[in-house]
């Protein structure tokens, strides 16, 4: 069982860094629900 | 933290249990990396969302960590997060949100 199997994901991505849609694709595999996913940016 | 998403954190944690909540970073730089890993632990340090003085405790992540990595697909990670992993100080990113963590966070994986 992974580490993250059963968890509650809350992703903060960034514009300039890891976007969240890229976060929530890479672990939608790993057991967890992605409970929201944003990407902020600054301006 | 957008004051929006501090609110929507904060829900999250009285719905589905701060215990069961695992926050995941994207951020680019080390500074902005702690500030939202002190939000979701400590509460909004600038006093001015939802989560100030609201310390969660939630158990926080940069999305470069060796913990998240290896649950990620590794053919999507290639090729969705890849190209950023190369760009960016994965290490500084990573220890910046683990002594963040190790301080904060009343939950880990």
């Amino acid at each position: 069982m992974g580490k993250l199997e059963g968890k509650k994901l809350v992703l903060l991505g960034e514009r300039d860094g890891v976007a969240g849609p890229a976060m929530e694709e890479s672990l939608k595999n790993c057991g967890a629900e992605v409970v929201f996913s944003v990407t902020e940016c600054f301006v | 933290m957008d004051l929006q998403n501090q609110q929507r954190v904060k829900d999250a944690a009285e719905k589905f249990g701060a215990e069961n909540i695992v926050v995941i970073l994207g951020s680019s730089d080390a500074e902005g990396a702690e500030i939202y890993a002190e939000t979701v632990t400590n509460g909004d340090p600038t006093f001015a969302g939802p989560l100030a003085g609201a310390p969660l405790g939630l158990a926080v992540y940069h999305i470069l960590e060796p913990e998240i990595k290896e649950e990620a697909d590794p053919d999507v990670w290639e090729d969705q997060i890849g190209m950023m992993e190369m760009v960016l100080d994965g290490e500084a990113l990573a220890n910046a949100v683990k002594g963040i963590r190790e301080k904060f966070s009343k939950y880990s994986l």
